[in-house]
């Protein structure tokens, strides 16, 4: 995928700063991507503005990330990202102790806890796909209707019907590779001749032990006995395409994006990396929807420009502009700042930015609901030992998993979840593999082929199992500023308040019941134990757990029915701001147990469609 | 492997049936498609050996191109075994012989020259341009030259090695009027082949060119076709119809240090910079044997246990070939570990050697590196 | 540095790791370990690894592990430094020494954990040793992962 040479650069903001934009999309993630894309392919001009650094999608400067990665000591899931103080981003490592009664101030995120959430976004071109895993399933139909089915959360405006075209598109654009039946199993309805666009990506060697050992596992949830499965997963990344997609025509995979033509299109080679980036461009990120757009030639990119303030004519409440800081060097606080105008508006900065942006240019809110209701799914991880070599560190970091308690009667009382096997090991939970070459040698004292035999042992037969546990809207889990605390250019920073709630944890407390009769039916050590020193350490019940952010934001501007209980409309378009759309995993009122970024991608192609009549 | 683009006539002639052609007999014709897959293969190891020479973490330039090329002629050597399957020939990729040995001739249009098994150099890719250089037969009279010289493996005409083709772009045309010429006399009873040994599109994909499953003379043709756009190129541009630029001007980006885009005239390149960096590069042993190594047997065992990985890699694809397409996929892993064992080779100096270079020459003087000799007689 | 002690700290090295000299020095990382032991912890220290190394005489086997523990991974200068060396192969990340070393034998300039280099990293042979590649690094090639893990025969 070609990216035009110099887009990047080619406006700047005293150019940008002239022209009045059909549409301003600040956020060059997917959302903004798909934004851009479908608005420039209609014909209307654009102004994307990106927090990021200014540097065009070459082939080298995705390698120089790699590079960068490969460099690092300690490889978080943003390493491959270089530190920008003017766009900072929110790092696991950057969390340090905490006091009690404290703020957590050393990440990008303020927190006042106690709960301190380790959950990340990448501020650079193509947002957080970059980094992401690119797992793509579907929301459930019952996910959309939350509090009618279960009395809990709160109903989507929209049903799972009316999203499911969407759906499609978004499964066109990010390439996904699943094979249909196996999504029809677990309850999702799709058209009769529906494929995806790429056969499925095939099981791990340990998806299959696991699947083996657990065979006729059921387990029992609000009086429901539901089955365990291994079943694979949906995902955005370039395996075989399916001769059969959109009626016989076929898929054609989408390369890497570059200046010049690098005719690599790569199909998944196993690097087992897709988190914190995909070496081969294999998996999709929102460069390539980006490219796109770009070479439609209505769309403008401004990027190193960080918006700072949304202006609102009082006389209407429409937005009259958006004033933008753009930086010369990251680590330079020298700006100029400008004003941006067009005819509408898209904030796409993901969940917690546009929030934020939203907060410190002090909108009004009929709803007083801007920035809250924040979500993100709570994972909780466990891992074991299986009695038997099982390859682990090879494929995907995730091929399958059981997902047959996404769903069921059981979510009156508490959460679902879905459990991720993870093929890259113990990592997230323990740092594996490093810390096992290091307990190993320095504890073990071994050496030679005894060190070998042992590593090769203890790291192929690792089994972690990540439950993504569902969590609520809840209006006190919120992001706030406070102009205390101030990044290098001068903008507020995000402050987040997040507890798990109660019906979470319920769910937390039935995934670590199930993660030890899986290990029991495989015979696996277990090998979990959370540290309450940690700062993401949760008591529930008697029993202590250390929840996992999962990068999975959402809520922050909540769709909803009317001003009252809502900020934006089924459209996203916001209630109070006619021309202006709110779009993202930020209007979504329920998370479920499903990775946000497909369904958040069926919601752009969905408020495209309406932007476009709208400015027709 | 070469290009026709200086000569608007050769496309035109290609679809000529009427043309005479050397292949009157499908046995002529089998004999032609086991020469194309030889020819096809016997660049994929000078390749290889170029391409895992550059230091990592550099050349980035180098890296992709040598790569894609390497791909693309795994595409080609699966697209004529597709040919003759399709047609009902044999493929053994095990036969004595398949396997050039280094040096070798490989012929192009003016003049003979030798390839080499050697590491990636200013010499290296003239010798890779001269393989892939546009050339096409300025009439339809020289279409066949006469031989200058006896070669392992060329383009000679099966059954006349005093005669061989201008270019390889010919060679395929003349395989192309023989599909025709036999299609012609034996109609759709030419395809007699077992359609379940066809390799189809699932088992191969890269930016560029698609396997195609060859049942019927239209997929034939088209098969040819992309081996002839890909490696030589078609019609006047640098880029094909796809817009896929052939390996020719690939290389030449190289050479020029800058990449083609979309519009640009042959030889013009007007894209980005293309940045090589002739110094980072692993001096390897041109040409090495295996029999150079014997004073440091771990080093020799480990060329010699690469040639064995060789050959059984080759023997799964004959399988594959053979109508066990599925394969093809366990393949994949194989060309991984060809790559991971040679790069244990190449970045192995041979203690004691020492390579100088001319002044000229940037490849970084000190001692020569092993690398795989592809030697599979000596298995 | 001659070659001859790049060829001790090679003898040494695969006696550490299991891994044989063409498979170390096939990473291309031989130079740069070597450098990196000389630079932190000075070429002196250094020689004392290499010639504690070479003063066990004893054929492979159990004498020989009992001679490697008690002069050289279970001395209290060397010790650290031969698990640094064998880290450095596996992971390619010098790992800063132990602190009770650094109080007795004072800190070093540079002796601080990081990774070598890019290239370092993806020749680590931790991940061939468990029949796997490094992160981001080195694939093994589509659906190689359905398989049962190939790992090598010691």
């Amino acid at each position: 995928m070609r990216f035009p040479t110099g887009a990047a650069t080619r406006t700047d903001l005293e150019t940008a700063a002239e022209r009045t934009y059909d549409a301003v999309v600040i956020g060059a993630g997917v959302s903004g991507a798909i934004m851009a894309n479908e608005l420039s392919t209609a014909g209307k001009t654009v102004l994307l503005i990106d927090a990021g650094p200014g540097e065009d999608l070459t082939v080298k400067g995705y390698e120089s990330y790699l590079e960068t990665f490969y460099r690092q000591a300690v490889k978080d899931n943003q390493s491959p990202y270089p530190r920008n103080p003017n766009a900072p981003m929110p790092r696991s490592v950057d969390i340090g102790p905490v006091a009690p009664g404290q703020p957590e101030t050393s990440g990008y995120l303020v927190q006042p806890g106690p709960y301190i959430t380790d959950t990340t976004y990448t501020r650079v071109l193509g947002g957080t796909t970059m980094h992401w895993e690119a797992k793509t399933p579907r929301f459930l139909p019952e996910d959309f209707e939350m509090n009618t089915k279960f009395g809990r959360g709160a109903d989507w405006p929209i049903d799972y019907d009316e999203l499911e075209p969407y759906y499609r598109e978004a499964e066109r654009e990010l390439g996904v590779a699943a094979d249909v039946d196996s999504q029809r199993e677990i309850g999702l309805p799709f058209p009769d001749d529906y494929v995806f666009p790429m056969h499925g990506i095939p099981l791990s060697y340990l998806d299959q032990v696991v699947d083996t050992g657990i065979d006729g596992t059921t387990v029992e949830l609000g009086g429901e006995r539901l089955p365990l499965k291994v079943r694979p997963y949906p995902q955005a990344r370039n395996g075989v395409p399916n001769p059969a997609f959109n009626d016989g025509e076929g898929y054609r995979p989408v390369g890497a994006v570059g200046t010049h033509r690098t005719d690599e299109g790569e199909r998944c080679q196993g690097n087992n990396n897709c988190v914190p980036i995909c070496p081969v461009q294999a998996k999709y990120h929102a460069g390539k929807t980006l490219a796109k757009a770009l070479q439609t030639g209505r769309v403008e990119l401004l990027t190193q420009a960080v918006a700072s303030k949304v202006h609102i004519d009082p006389a209407n409440g429409r937005v009259s502009g958006i004033e933008v800081k753009v930086y010369y060097d990251p680590d330079d606080p020298a700006h100029e700042t400008g004003m941006i105008t067009g005819h509408t508006f898209v904030l796409a900065a993901g969940a917690i930015e546009t929030a934020r942006l939203l907060l410190a240019s002090d909108l009004p809110s009929t709803s007083g609901l801007v920035g809250r209701n924040l979500m993100d799914h709570a994972y909780l991880l466990n891992w074991a030992l299986l009695p038997e070599v099982a390859g682990t560190m090879r494929g995907t970091v995730c091929t399958g998993g059981i997902v047959d308690l996404r769903g069921g009667g059981f979510r009156s009382g508490q959460a679902a979840f879905s459990v991720d096997i993870h093929n890259d090991g113990w990592g997230w939970a323990t740092g594996a593999p490093y810390t096992d070459l290091l307990h190993l040698v320095d504890d073990h004292n071994l050496f030679g082929t005894g060190l070998r035999r042992d590593l090769a042992t203890r790291i192929s037969s690792q089994l972690l199992l990540a439950f993504m546990v569902e969590v609520l809207p809840t209006e006190t889990n919120r992001v706030t500023v406070d102009p205390a605390y101030k990044d290098q250019l001068g903008n507020m920073r995000p402050v987040v308040s997040m507890t798990i709630p109660e019906y979470s944890m319920r769910g937390v407390a039935a995934a670590r019941q199930v993660s030890k009769l899986i290990f029991q039916r495989l015979g696996a050590k277990d090998f979990t134990r959370y540290d309450p020193a940690d700062p993401s350490y949760v008591e529930f019940d008697g029993e202590g757990y250390a929840i996992r952010g999962g990068n999975h934001l959402a809520g922050t501007h909540i769709m909803g029915t009317n001003k009252r209980n809502s900020v934006v409309d089924a459209n996203q378009r916001s209630w109070d701001h006619e021309n202006l759309y709110l779009v993202g995993g930020g209007s979504m009122p329920s998370i479920g147990s499903a990775n946000v970024t497909l369904t958040l991608a069926a919601l752009c192609y969905r408020t495209a469609k309406s932007m476009i009549s709208e400015l027709n | 492997m070469s290009d026709t683009s200086t000569n608007n006539d050769t496309t035109a002639k290609t679809d000529d049936t009427t043309s005479t052609t050397a292949i009157t007999t499908i046995e002529a014709l089998h004999e032609y498609l086991g020469r194309a897959m030889q020819l096809e293969h016997a660049t994929i190891p000078p390749y290889l050996t170029a391409l895992y020479s550059l230091h990592p973490q550099t050349n980035s330039a180098a890296n992709q191109v040598l790569r894609v090329v390497a791909v693309e002629e795994m595409l080609h050597l699966t697209s004529v075994a597709n040919l003759m399957n399709a047609v009902g020939g044999q493929v053994d990729l095990t036969a004595p012989g398949f396997v050039p040995e280094f040096p070798t001739y490989l012929p192009d249009g003016e003049e003979d020259f030798q390839v080499n098994l050697a590491c990636f150099s200013p010499a290296t890719l003239e010798t890779f341009l001269k393989i892939e250089r546009p050339a096409a037969a300025p009439d339809e009279a020289r279409r066949l030259m006469p031989a200058r010289r006896r070669t392992d493996i060329m383009v000679t005409a099966p059954g006349d090695p005093e005669l061989r083709y201008y270019s390889i772009g010919e060679f395929y045309a003349e395989i192309e009027r023989g599909f025709n010429y036999l299609h012609d006399r034996h109609g759709d009873q030419l395809f007699s082949g077992d359609p379940t040994h066809q390799a189809g599109p699932e088992y191969y994909y890269s930016g560029g060119g698609e396997l195609r499953r060859v049942v019927d003379i239209d997929s034939a043709r088209s098969s040819i076709e992309l081996i002839i756009g890909q490696g030589e190129g078609v019609g006047t541009g640098a880029f094909d119809a796809e817009n896929e630029l052939a390996h020719y001007y690939r290389f030449e980006q190289l050479k020029l240090g800058r990449y083609y885009q979309l519009g640009d005239e042959p030889h013009h390149p007007t894209g980005p910079d293309c940045e090589v960096d002739w110094s980072a590069v692993y001096p390897t042993q041109t040409n090495p044997r295996v029999g150079d190594l014997s004073g440091f047997p771990e080093l020799q065992e480990t060329a010699v246990s690469f040639n064995r990985f060789y050959a059984d890699f080759l023997a799964l694809l004959t399988k594959a070939f053979n109508g066990e397409p599925e394969l093809l996929i366990e393949a994949v892993p194989k060309m991984f570990e060809i790559r991971n064992k040679a790069t244990v080779l190449i970045r192995n100096p041979i203690p004691g050697s020492s390579a100088t270079h001319s002044a000229a020459d940037p490849t970084p003087d000190g001692p020569m590196h092993a690398a795989p000799t592809f030697e599979m007689e000596s298995q | 540095m001659g070659p001859d002690r790049l060829d001790r700290f090679l003898a040494l090295s695969a006696e550490l790791t299991a891994f044989d000299v063409v498979e170390l020095a096939g990473t291309g990382e031989s130079d740069a370990y070597l450098a990196t032991v000389d630079r932190i912890v000075g070429t002196g220290a250094v020689d004392a690894l290499l010639d504690a190394h070479t003063a066990i005489s004893e054929p492979p086997g159990q004498a020989r592990d009992h001679q490697l523990r008690h002069s050289m991974l279970g001395d209290e200068f060397l010790g650290p430094l031969a698990r640094n060396v064998i880290k450095l192969w596996y992971v390619g990340i010098w790992y800063q020494l132990p602190r009770s070393w650094r109080e007795v034998n004072g800190a070093r300039d540079g002796d601080v954990t990081f990774t070598i280099s890019a290239n370092a990293y993806t020749q680590g042979l931790l991940w061939p040793a468990v029949g796997a590649n490094p992160a981001g690094a080195r694939a093994p090639g589509w659906a190689s992962w359905t398989e049962p893990p190939r790992l090598a025969k010691l």
